[in-house]
Parts: structure tokens; sequence; C-alpha cells
């Protein structure tokens, strides 16, 4: 944008000062052919004077100040005769070949003063005498000089005006993008209601605003759908299954063949992984639709991921997995029972995706508390990796595996929730999955 | 064990499920399917507990348990909630409330508490001994030492939180969810088993060569720490 209005403003100033040019060049040539004609009605008239009067009138037309003499543009010389030559408006006899055409010249009209530019011209009379006619004007400079003043006066109002309109244009284009980008980025965190002010002038960016806010619509609109299926099944889901539970478990107290306690325990077991979805669905419904309170507290994420990693440590030996925590001070503003959460759902994730070596990590990074999970599994495609935080999204190498799919859109309510991000990306080895995965929870402090 | 329970549900068959698995425990089950009637049973009668659902026709869970404690009866009640989330719970237990549980629920979680809440109403708390036995196994809470017999156990201070309190439920079956709430403050289910493991470590030290063994594995609900 900067450059594109800097371009603009360059192009008007050559644009500018090519015109100024043009235009002084095509002055200076009406100004010459002026003198050409002046210098041949001069030499003309001292002509017609000579051939009336002879070398005396012509001498007298010369010196008189009714003549020659009396136009301080005009200078003549008489020279070649038995005396002194005979000056007008000059101090020396100037320097022209005898010809018939007007040349250009530079003259002296006083000892020591300014040269002026001119046009004269040189002919022989017959009395072998010569005669050179010339124009010229002190007023040379004044013209440079205000044709300078001219450009100078040009560029200034020129530089002001493209300076004034780059920032006017930049600073209300820069505005509006603001305003759309602030608006996408609430869309982007959740906010579906966030919509742009539509002023009707038609222009570009107005159809922009508009062209997003149906956007923006379509998106609540299949957002609040999703929302409302999903949690009506979740809702709705509860009771049955709760009195699942209890019958199971009824039965499990009445029966004592192996067999059939062997059998009532696996669907037990079922019915418990089906609650604890259910309550991740419900608890995801709930976080996403901000219908939560207010509950943050100063804390440290280092804290607070030394107890997590406290808490999953002996199940992580038991598996063979090695939990490390590198942990530095990050003081933020949080919920510790959701971030907790967040902060269970990765390490659960990292232990059940395949990693052998998970690190848990707290810092400070640009003013915000960095919380990650690093492990070194098969980690996640970069074109999946959008996708993987969804709900009930599971990846193909991960749907054989028990889980809900519900782990990381978790996490990710939880960071939007905090005005917060949760980021994927490769570890250390790079995309081809060597590096394994990194969720990144960045909360502001 | 047995007990007389007040259950105040209006969903019918859950209900009809609670009680009967309270029943077939031996204990006796009043009900009530609207939050008026349950406040005037749960204030006229004597209970061991009142399971109180939070959502009634007639008064709302919250609203009966507000004006069952302004009238200072102090029954033990455990509030049950489709709103499972940390505000509800907060809320209940402002209200009120001893324990509160998020529906749906497993039914041995429901009965495990309804147990250490009867147990508390009657007993005398163990809160305040310095030192707990169960069985030879001896815990002193002020010098921190834990001996089973003339054994010296060393407890890193998570197992030293979770053993004392076993120690202080012993008899009663504990549930994993209890545990994460008590001896972790976390009120959510991390759905692995990493309780399980916490427990098996603690076991190991506790009943590891042992003729005795104090730790016990309640199925499909927790464990329970006796002598018997």
């Amino acid at each position: 944008m900067v450059r594109l209005v800097g371009a603009v403003f360059v192009l008007q100033l050559l644009s500018s000062a090519a015109a100024i040019f043009f235009l002084r060049t095509q002055m200076v040539e009406v100004v010459r052919a002026d003198r050409v004609r002046q210098v041949v009605d001069v030499r003309d008239d001292l002509l017609a004077a000579f051939y009336d009067g002879g070398r005396g009138e012509l001498a007298d037309f010369i010196l008189s100040r009714r003549g020659s003499a009396g136009d301080p543009t005009v200078f003549v010389a008489l020279t070649g005769g038995d005396g002194p030559p005979l000056l007008s408006n000059l101090d020396r006899v100037p320097q022209v070949a005898v010809g018939p055409r007007p040349v250009p010249i530079t003259v002296r009209r006083s000892p020591g003063g300014p040269p002026s530019e001119g046009m004269a011209v040189a002919g022989r009379l017959p009395d072998g005498e010569t005669l050179v006619v010339g124009v010229a004007s002190t007023s040379d400079r004044r013209f440079d000089l205000a044709f300078a003043t001219a450009i100078g006066v040009t560029t200034a109002v020129a530089v002001l005006l493209a300076t004034l309109s780059a920032a006017v244009l930049g600073l209300v284009i820069s505005r509006r993008t603001h305003e759309i980008a602030e608006t996408a980025a609430q869309l982007a965190s959740g906010n579906f209601g966030a919509r742009l002010a539509v002023d009707e002038t038609g222009d570009g960016f107005d159809h922009l605003r508009g062209q997003i806010n149906l956007m923006a619509e379509r998106i609540d609109q299949l957002v609040s759908q999703l929302g409302a299926v999903s949690g009506a099944l979740a809702h709705d889901l509860r009771s049955p299954v709760t009195r699942l539970s209890a019958a199971l478990e009824r039965a499990m107290a009445r029966v004592e063949e192996p067999a059939a306690l062997e059998a009532l325990e696996a669907a037990r077991a079922d019915a418990e992984a089906l609650r604890t979805m259910l309550e991740a669905a419900l608890e995801v419904s709930r976080l996403e639709g901000g219908a939560v309170q207010d509950r943050r507290v100063a804390l440290d994420l280092a804290t607070l991921a030394e107890d997590l990693v406290e808490l999953y440590e002996p199940l992580a030996e038991q598996e063979g997995v090695v939990l490390e925590a590198e942990l530095h001070a990050a003081p933020v503003l949080a919920d510790r029972e959701l971030v907790s959460r967040a902060l269970a759902n990765l390490i659960d994730n990292a232990m059940k995706y395949g990693g052998r070596r998970i690190v848990v990590s707290t810092r400070m990074q640009g003013g915000k508390g960095v919380l990650a999970v690093a492990d070194d599994g098969p980690g996640i495609a970069p074109e999946d990796r959008a996708r993987a935080v969804e709900r009930f999204v599971r990846l193909d190498n991960a749907r054989t595996r028990p889980g809900g799919g519900l782990g990381l859109a978790m996490v990710a309510a939880v960071a939007r929730l905090h005005g917060g991000a949760l980021d994927l990306s490769a570890g250390d080895g790079g995309d081809d999955g060597s590096g394994g995965l990194v969720a990144t929870l960045r909360l502001p402090a | 064990m047995g007990g007389r329970i007040l259950l105040v549900e209006d969903d019918r068959q859950i209900a009809d499920y609670v009680a009967q698995g309270f029943e077939e425990l031996g204990y006796t089950v009043d009900r009530a399917d609207n939050g008026r009637d349950g406040l005037f049973l749960a204030t006229d009668s004597q209970f061991d507990v009142v399971v109180l659902d939070r959502m009634l026709p007639a008064m709302d869970g919250l609203a009966l348990l507000k004006a069952l404690r302004a009238a200072e009866v102090d029954t033990p009640v455990i509030m049950l909630s489709a709103l499972g989330s940390t505000d509800d719970r907060i809320a209940g237990l402002n209200a009120g409330a001893d324990d509160y549980l998020g529906k749906p629920f497993a039914f041995g979680e429901l009965l495990a508490r309804v147990q250490a809440l009867a147990r508390r109403g009657r007993g005398p708390a163990k809160a305040m001994d310095t030192v707990l036995r169960c069985g030879d196994l001896e815990f002193d809470r002020l010098s921190r030492q834990v001996r089973r017999g003339a054994r010296k156990i060393v407890l890193q201070p998570r197992e030293f939180r979770l053993l004392e309190y076993l120690m202080q439920h012993q008899g009663e079956v504990v549930t994993r969810t209890m545990l994460l709430e008590a001896v972790w403050d976390y009120h959510f289910d991390p759905g692995t088993n990493v309780i399980d493991v916490h427990i098996s470590r603690l076991r190991r030290k506790i009943d590891d060569g042992e003729a005795a063994p104090l730790f016990h594995t309640v199925r499909g609900a927790g464990y329970r720490l006796a002598a018997d």
C-alpha cells in the first residue's frame, strides 16, 4: 500500500516536471522567434534610414533616443568605417559573422554588466561598413528565475498535496481494512455475532463489508445449527445413558457367573466411555457458547503445569513414556480448572497418539503466557491441523484408537474463552512427521 | 450398611433406578418428584442423606436447599444436575450442598458419595485426629511419619495426601473422581486411569510383602482402604 502511494507520488512529480519543462521550451522558442522578428524589423528600419538619408541619417538614427538608442533591448553597432565604431546600448562591438539570418549571441551591455542572451544579425553596407543589429533583454534572468520559482512552487504544492492525499488515503484505507480485519478476527475467535457497519456508499469497501457480513451470517447459522444439534443430542442422551449405567451396575451386583460378569463389565466400560464423551461434548458446547462464568485468577502456568505433570507422571511411566517438564514462570489470568483440563487433554492426546517422549513447557513470549506440549509421535499433517481442532473430527490415523474426538476442540474452546489461541505445529524435525506434534496454547497475561 | 435416603428427582426412570439400587443395598428410600414435596419431607423427617436434583417442578433444587438450610436442617445433601459445569457446582455448594454430581453419573459414583456423606453425618469426624490408624498401618499427620507395623514407609508429598484421604475415609468406597477432587482439586474426569496408577504405586508401598492387604479395589466404583 505504502509503496503504491509512493510510486503514484513520484509519477506525479515526474509528470509535473515534464509539463514545466515542455512549457519552458515552448516559451523560449516563442521568445526566440519574437526576437528574430524584432531584429529583422530594426535592421530594415536602419537600412531604410541609410537608403533614404545616407550614412548621416543612419548614424543619427542609431544614436538618437528617438531611434534605436531609445529601446534598451535593442543594440546596434556600425563598424568598419574611418572613425571609431558607432555603438548604441553597447560597450563594444560584438563578434557576429555577416549573414542573412539572425544568430544567437551573448553580449555585455555595459562594462562589467551582466551578460545577456539575445539574437543579432550582421550585414555589410554598400560603403563597406558592417551594421550589427541585435536584441537582448536583461529580463532573461528574471525569466529563468520566474521559471525556477514556478517549478519550485509547483513542486512544493505537488509534494504537499501528494503527501497529504497519500496520508489521508493511507489512513482511510488502513482504518477501513483494520476495521474489517478486526471483525474477521472476532469471527475467527468464535464471536459469530460480529458484523461490520455498511454505509451504503456502494464503493469497493462497502461491497467488501457487505459480503463479509453475509459470510458471517452464514457461518453463524451453520455454527449455531451444529451447536444446537450436538448440544441437544448430548443433552437428550444423558438420561438414557445414566439409566443404562445404573442398570448395568445393578445387574453386576446380582449375577455371580464369571462370563456374565465379564460381559457386563465390558458393557459398563462402554457406557462409561459414552458418558465421558457426552460430558465432554456438553462441556465443549458450553465453552463455545461462552456460557461460562469468568473465573479467571492470577496464576502461574508453570505451577499449573507442574501439578498436571505430577498427576500424569506415574501413568506415563507405566506406559513407557518419558514425560518431561521445562517450566519457566508464566503469570497469566486464567481459569485454573479449565486450563488444567485443557492441558490434561493435550497430555492425554500426546500419550494416546504415539508419543514416546512428551515435553510440557511453559514460558512468556510476546507478552503472552505460553503452554506447550510437544511429542515425538507421528504428528498431524499441515493440511489436517485446522480440522483437527473441530468437534468430533478424528483424523484417519486416530480413528482406530479410543477417544471421542473432542480433546483438541475442548482445548481450542478454552483458548478462545481466554482470548488466546491454540496452535498446532511440527516439532524441530519438520513437517514430514518426524518432528512429532507441538500443541501450543497462548494465553494473555 | 443401610440408612434412610430422601430422593428428590422428577425423572421417573432415573428415580426408579437410583431408588432400586439403594434399596437392594439395604437402604430405605423416600421419594419426592417435585421441590415442594421434597422440602416438606426433608424438613419433616430424619434422613441420613438427601439426594437432590437441581431442576425440579414447583420449586427448584437450589431454592429447596436454601430453604432447608434456612430452617437449620443440616442433613447432608448431594445435588444432582444435568448442568455439570463448574459454575453450577459452585452455585450448588454455595447454597449449602455437601457434594455435587453432574448427570449423567455412574451409580457407583453416587453410591460412594452417599455412603461418605451418611458416614460423615453419623460418626465423629476423623479430620482432627493427629494419628490415623488402619490395621497395623499408622499415619502421623504431624511428624508426617507412616509405618506399617515396624516398617517405615517413605511417601512423596502427593502420596501422603492420597493416603491421608484414604485413611480418613477408611472402610468407605472412594471413587477416582472423589480422589481427584479431594487430593488434586480437579473437578474434571481425565478419562484415563491416571488415578489408578497413583493408587497402585501407593498400594505397592503399603501392601507389598504384607500378609493382609489394606487396599481393596471395588469393581466399577473405586477403592476401599480397610483392615478387614
